[in-house]
C-alpha cells in the first residue's frame, strides 16, 4: 500500500458508509532499529492547516477554540481502527464515536433556526 | 525520533546521504500490514519532483517513460531528525526505481 | 426512454444556461468591433471548454469523483491549494459581475439605479438555492434562459449574408487594432472556459449517479448542449455586428448594447435584452454559489449536495450562502459590472493551464476513467491546449493593458 497516493486525502467513510472527509494528516511513530510504523490518521480543518504552514495549524486551532468545537481535533483514528483501504477508507467507528463532525453540527444547530430549514 | 511525527510533513522533504550530498526528495511510503499494525517497508525516493508527480500522462509529453530515482528499505533510512532525513548506507546500495 | 428525455432536457438547459456576463459582454464588443471575424473565436472557446466538460463528466460518471475531488485525492492539498484558492476568488469577482449584470437588467426594465438591486436579487438567489432542488436548479433555471435565443432570433431577422458569416469561421488577421482583436480572442475563451463550469458540470453528473452506461449521454449532452449554447453567444454577436459593425461602435454599456434588438424587436428591444441579460446572469450567479458549496465540500470532504435536506449539509451551505454575501456586498459598491467580467475573465486565462494540467494526468489514470483513457489524440489535444493556456495566461495581462 502506498501512503501518499492510497490514503492521504483520501474520502473517509465510517462503518455505516456516512462521509466523515478526509485524511488530511498521518502520523507515524518511529522506535530505535524499528521499521516506523503507521499510527493514526487526522481528520480536521486543523491538520489541514499544519499542512499549508504550522502558523496556519494553530490559527486555525484558535478559531476553532473560540467557538468551542476545538475539542479531540483534529480527529485522530488509528490505523487499527482502519477497515478496509479502498476507494475510500473504511473505518471499524460511527462517526460519532469521533468529532469530525463537531463544526457540521455547530453550524446545523444554527441553521434550524431558519424558517423553512429541510 | 521516537514519538510522532507527521508523516504528510515528510512528504517532499530533501534526503541525504551519509555525505551530506542531496539524494532526491521522500516522494511516497510503502507500507504493509503486520498483524494490527501497519509498517513501513520502504521509501520511495525521487530524482527530481515535479513531473515525476505528474503521472503517465505528463511523462508521455515530456518523455520519461518511468519514475526515476531510488527504493530505500526501512533499515536504510534514518528519520530519527524528521527534517534532515539521511541515509544509513551508500547511496549506490540503494535499488533503484 | 426517460434516459433520452433527460438527455433532451440537459441539451436544453445547457443552451438556455450557456450565455451569461462574460459571454454577453464580450460577443457583443466583438461583434460591434470586428464584424463576424471572431465567430471562429467562439467557436475554438466553445470546442475548448466541451472538451474539457466532457472529460470531467467521464471522470464524475466512471470515478464518482468531482473535479475538485479527483485533483485532492491524485494531487494532494499542496497542489490544489493554488487552483482552489485562485478559483474561489475568480468565481467570486464573476458572482459580482453576474449579480451586477443582472441588477442592470432589472435597472433597464425599471430606471431604477442597479446598486439597488444587487442585495435584493443575492436574496433570491439564495432563496432559489436554500428551497430549490436540483431539477428547479439545473433545469428551472436553464429553462427560463430559452429567452436568450432572443439573440438567435435577431440575428435570423436581420438576414446577414452567409458568405460573411462562413468567413467569420476561418481565423483572419484584423486590418485594424491587431492588440485589441487578439484581447478579445482571449476574452472570449475566457468568458467561455470558466473553471466553475468543469466543476458544476461534474457535480451534476454525480447527483444524476451517472455510470460508465451514461458515457454517451455524458458526450452527448456536453456536446450539444454547449454546441448549441455557443450559437446563442453567435447570435449576439452576429446581431451585434449587423446593428454596430457599420459604425465600428465600440459599446461601453450594457444600454448601449441594448440598442441592437431595436431593428429586429423595436419596441420590446430594452425589454427582451434586459431579460435575456438578467436571467442569463441570475442563473449563472446561482450556479457560481453553488458551485462554490460544491468545490469545498469536495474538496475538504463535507457532505454535500443541492437534494439533501440543509440541515445535514450545514458547511456547504454555510459555504454557498457566505459566497452570495461577498459576491453582493461587493457587487454593492457599485462597481462596473463589465470592468469587473473583463478582469475576472482575464484572470480565468492567467490560471488556465493549472485548470487543464490536471485533465491532462486523470485522462490517463484507471482509477479515474477506468477504460476510457484519452489516447494519443485526446492527450494530444490536452497537451495543445495546456500549452494554448500557458501562452493566452503570459499574454493576457499586457493585452488587458494595451487592449482593454
Amino acid at each position: 500500500m502506498d501512503v501518499v497516493r492510497d490514503v492521504l486525502d483520501q474520502s473517509v467513510i465510517d462503518r455505516n458508509g456516512r462521509e466523515m472527509g478526509r485524511v488530511d494528516g498521518i502520523l507515524i511513530e518511529q522506535q530505535p532499529n524499528q521499521p516506523v510504523h503507521l499510527t493514526a490518521v487526522l481528520i480536521g480543518p486543523a491538520a489541514l492547516g499544519d499542512r499549508l504552514h504550522p502558523a496556519v495549524g494553530r490559527a486555525v486551532r484558535r478559531i476553532e477554540k473560540s467557538f468551542g468545537v476545538d475539542e479531540n481535533r483534529p480527529a485522530r483514528v488509528a490505523f487499527a481502527d482502519i477497515d478496509e483501504i479502498e476507494t475510500k477508507i473504511r473505518l471499524r467507528l460511527t462517526i460519532s464515536e469521533t468529532a469530525v463532525a463537531a463544526v457540521e453540527q455547530r453550524l446545523r444547530s444554527w441553521l434550524l433556526r431558519l424558517p423553512g430549514s429541510r | 525520533m521516537t514519538g510522532e511525527v507527521r508523516l504528510d510533513r515528510l512528504v517532499g522533504r530533501e534526503v541525504y546521504t551519509a555525505n551530506h550530498r542531496r539524494l532526491g526528495r521522500l516522494e511516497e511510503f510503502r507500507a504493509e500490514r503486520r498483524g494490527t499494525s501497519w509498517i513501513i517497508t520502504e521509501y520511495l525516493i525521487g530524482a527530481a519532483g515535479l513531473v515525476e508527480r505528474l503521472g503517465l500522462g505528463a511523462r508521455l509529453i515530456v518523455g520519461i517513460k518511468r519514475p526515476t530515482g531510488y527504493i530505500a528499505r526501512w533499515d536504510q533510512l534514518d528519520l530519527s531528525n524528521p527534517d534532515r532525513p539521511t541515509l544509513t548506507c551508500a547511496a549506490e546500495s540503494l535499488q533503484r526505481r | 426512454m426517460r434516459k433520452l428525455f433527460n438527455l433532451a432536457l440537459g441539451i436544453v438547459t445547457s443552451i438556455g444556461g450557456f450565455v451569461e456576463v462574460g459571454s454577453i459582454s464580450t460577443s457583443v464588443q466583438a461583434g460591434a468591433e470586428f464584424g463576424f471575424s471572431l465567430l471562429w473565436a467562439v467557436a475554438a472557446a466553445t470546442i475548448f471548454l466541451t472538451t474539457l466538460a466532457e472529460m470531467a463528466g467521464r471522470v464524475a460518471a466512471v470515478s464518482k469523483r468531482s473535479m475538485a475531488a479527483a485533483v485532492r485525492e491524485r494531487f494532494g492539498f499542496h497542489f490544489q491549494v493554488v487552483p482552489l484558492g485562485a478559483e474561489f476568488i475568480i468565481d467570486t469577482l464573476l458572482l459580482t459581475a453576474e449579480l451586477g449584470g443582472a441588477a442592470i437588467a432589472v435597472k433597464m426594465l425599471t430606471g431604477i439605479g442597479f446598486q439597488w438591486w444587487v442585495f435584493p436579487l443575492g436574496v433570491v438567489a439564495w432563496l432559489v438555492l436554500w428551497f430549490g432542488n436540483f431539477t428547479v436548479i439545473e433545469d428551472g433555471v436553464g429553462l427560463l434562459g430559452i429567452v436568450t435565443l432572443s439573440f438567435v432570433v435577431a440575428a435570423w431577422r436581420l438576414h446577414p449574408d452567409v458568405g460573411p458569416i462562413a468567413r467569420g469561421f476561418v481565423p483572419s488577421i484584423p486590418h485594424h487594432d491587431l492588440t485589441r482583436y487578439a484581447f478579445l480572442v482571449v476574452s472570449i475563451v475566457g468568458a467561455t472556459v470558466s473553471p466553475y463550469l468543469l466543476n458544476f458540470y461534474a457535480s451534476g453528473a454525480i447527483q444524476e449517479k451517472w455510470t460508465q452506461q451514461d458515457l454517451w449521454i455524458n458526450r452527448l449532452t456536453a456536446w450539444c448542449g454547449m454546441g448549441f449554447g455557443s450559437v446563442v453567444a453567435m447570435g449576439c454577436l452576429v446581431t451585434a455586428a449587423i446593428v454596430f459593425g457599420p459604425q465600428h461602435l465600440k459599446v461601453d454599456t450594457y444600454e448601449q448594447a441594448a440598442q441592437m434588438f431595436v431593428p429586429v424587436y423595436g419596441r420590446w428591444a430594452v425589454t427582451l435584452f434586459a431579460l435575456s441579460l438578467g436571467i442569463g446572469c441570475f442563473g449563472a450567479a446561482v450556479e457560481i454559489a453553488l458551485n462554490a458549496g460544491y468545490v469545498l465540500g469536495q474538496a475538504f470532504g463535507w457532505t454535500w449536495g443541492i437534494d439533501k435536506k440543509r440541515r445535514d449539509v450545514s458547511r456547504f451551505v454555510t459555504a454557498f450562502s457566505v459566497v452570495l454575501l461577498l459576491g453582493a456586498g461587493i457587487a454593492t459598491i457599485g462597481l462596473d459590472p463589465l470592468r469587473v467580467t473583463l478582469i475576472s475573465v482575464a484572470l480565468t486565462v492567467v490560471i488556465m493551464p493549472l485548470v487543464v494540467l490536471p485533465f491532462l494526468v486523470l485522462m490517463n489514470e484507471e482509477e479515474y476513467v477506468g477504460t476510457h483513457t484519452s489516447g494519443p489524440l485526446g492527450n494530444a489535444l490536452l497537451a495543445t491546449l495546456t500549452l494554448l493556456g500557458a501562452l493566452m495566461a503570459l499574454v493576457v495581462i499586457p493585452l488587458e493593458i494595451f487592449g482593454g
